[in-house]
């Protein structure tokens, strides 16, 4: 590539990653006053809306909502997708290509025709859709998704390692505790945060399943579809913020996890 | 325990879950479907009358505007991934990492966080853009909020991502020897890309599109957020025909033309591509 075309490229990618930032900037930007209409640039800039939002109930009562929603999520699909993933990545059986196809069919699905779905599902069976009916839902998505990020791990490993392990007189459970997770670690974490995230996020799901619950989404598309409000600017930085945060405590997590000891090859104490 | 009963027990939990969860929902669909239209419960006694109303209700302009969105959203991020995919390859290393990580990180953003951000921005008069123009250059300028196009460009940036890295894992299958070897035997620009690149890259790229495409089918915040009133999209009508028109077994109908339409596109795909080779790396 000649030096000219390298400017060229350089550009192109800032203006991607510019693009991909200016409309969650505008949110920003436009929760830092609080007028009844929108007029940029501001005259008064103020953190009022956000003083606004944290002094509401209802922003706590989204928060939490939303929270435990995310948190039963990557609970349960971590759980499932590690044994899933043990048959998608580790064994070799025959039905093994098949299953990994069926496995992957949520993801090409729309998201709110499935949401409608699984609610003709729950009422058929008699469920009134609650967030617990939503932690299911989120699951039928994000498992997965989950799983296929516990496989991409799970595949660079080498069922040597448990061999070794055994032939030294290690009984099975010793093995998965001490061999087989270990290894699988930062792909259970980087999986647990990829359903948090995925689940925390998640507008067409929860729309349909949720019932009288409402998520922080979900507010936050009713509030815009109809009518505008600063501290629905601020409520949407408080949700987008949160969610930021914990990805760099978990990325922070798995760079020390990769710095410190438990290395592909289970060398630690 | 041999590999072959490990990997039943193993699957079994996974397996049972999307049956439940994946499969009799849409299976619940299809017998919703076959009901009296406005019944509310499911018995044994089928009609196709759903289906016949489906096709004359005037339904078509939903279908085709949902269908157009998904075909040009797909085509403009394949224009737009490639490119990218090929220079953040190319500059590999800690710059490119980064740039990488920062184009992933709005997928985790909520999407009514991101359209409302892009409603603010092109709103007219005291939007983002239309207001700092007029700060900046004293000039008044329109808006396209609450058109088509904005729409379309809504589901460009929502999709762009979920084309990127599928497109990167493609480039990555990509030898670069066979680009150099292609180049040494006198073939151009175009010819490399068209005879080398594009079909080495291909399952990455498949990956890509398909899932923009079954995404952008179902997509409905969109149009909800940045099209004002101008286009009613295919959910969106689905979802009226639930709730609206309180007729429960139409609106199974037509979602059941929709999962149709959608196995149409992803089964032929999914069936030829080698995930695990994909995913190894």
């Amino acid at each position: 590539m000649t030096r000219a075309w390298k400017y060229v490229g350089a550009i192109w990618l800032a203006l991607v990653v510019v693009l991909l930032y200016l409309p969650i900037l505008s949110v920003g930007l436009a929760s830092l006053a609080n007028t009844r209409y929108m007029r940029f640039p501001h005259r008064n800039w103020s953190i009022g809306a956000y003083t606004d939002a944290l002094s509401q109930h209802e922003t706590l009562v989204l928060h939490l909502t939303s929270l435990k929603v995310a948190l039963l999520v990557t609970v349960l699909s971590v759980i499932l997708a590690t044994l899933g993933a043990m048959a998608f990545a580790r064994y070799d059986w025959r039905g093994r290509s098949a299953f990994q196809k069926v496995v992957v069919l949520p993801i090409f699905f729309p998201q709110p025709v499935l949401g409608l779905a699984l609610l003709l599902f729950f009422s058929a069976l008699g469920f009134t859709p609650t967030w617990k009916t939503a932690v299911f839902a989120h699951m039928v998505w994000v498992l997965p998704i989950v799983t296929l990020v516990i496989s991409i791990r799970l595949f660079g490993y080498d069922p040597a390692q448990e061999d070794a392990a055994r032939d030294l007189g290690a009984s099975r459970w010793q093995v998965l505790r001490e061999v087989t997770l270990p290894y699988l670690s930062p792909g259970l974490i980087s999986g647990g945060l990829f359903a948090f995230l995925l689940s925390w996020s998640n507008l067409p799901l929860s729309i349909f399943t949720t019932g009288a619950d409402t998520t922080l989404p979900e507010w936050l598309f009713s509030r815009v579809a109809t009518n505008y409000a600063p501290v629905v600017s601020a409520i949407a930085v408080i949700a987008t913020l949160a969610s930021v945060l914990l990805g760099c405590v978990v990325i922070l997590i798995l760079r020390l996890i990769d710095t410190h000891g438990i290395k592909g090859d289970g060398d630690h104490g | 325990m041999t590999q072959q009963k490990l990997g039943l027990l193993f699957m079994a939990p996974v397996a049972a879950f999307l049956l439940i969860g994946f499969v009799s929902p849409i299976l619940i669909v299809g017998w919703y479907s076959l009901m009296e239209p406005r019944s509310f419960d499911l018995n044994t006694v089928f009609t196709i009358a759903n289906y016949r109303s489906a096709f004359s209700d005037g339904y078509g302009p939903p279908f085709f505007w949902s269908l157009s969105f998904a075909a040009v959203t797909t085509l403009t991020c394949l224009v737009l991934a490639w490119p990218t995919a090929k220079l953040l390859h190319r500059f590999a290393g800690r710059g490119a990492a980064v740039i990488t990580a920062l184009i992933a990180v709005p997928i985790f953003i909520s999407e009514s966080v991101r359209l409302f951000g892009m409603s603010l921005f092109l709103m007219p008069g005291g939007g983002i853009l239309a207001g700092s123009v007029r700060a900046l250059f004293d000039l008044s300028i329109g808006s396209v909020l609450n058109t088509k196009l904005a729409v379309y460009l809504g589901l460009v940036y929502v999709h762009f991502p979920f084309v990127l890295f599928p497109a990167l894992l493609g480039v990555a299958l990509i030898p670069q020897d066979r680009i150099d070897a292609a180049r040494d035997l006198g073939a151009s620009r175009w010819q490399v890309l068209r005879e080398v690149e594009l079909p080495l890259a291909l399952p990455g790229l498949v990956i890509g599109a398909l899932l923009t495409f079954v995404l952008c089918i179902g997509a409905n915040a969109e149009a909800a957020i940045l099209g004002g009133q101008t286009v009613t999209v295919l959910t969106r009508a689905v979802e009226q025909r639930f709730s609206y028109a309180q007729d429960w077994p139409m609106g199974a109908a037509l979602t059941m033309l929709v999962i149709a339409m959608t196995a149409v596109f992803v089964f032929p795909a999914l069936s030829r591509l080698d995930l695990n080779r994909l995913i190894r790396r």
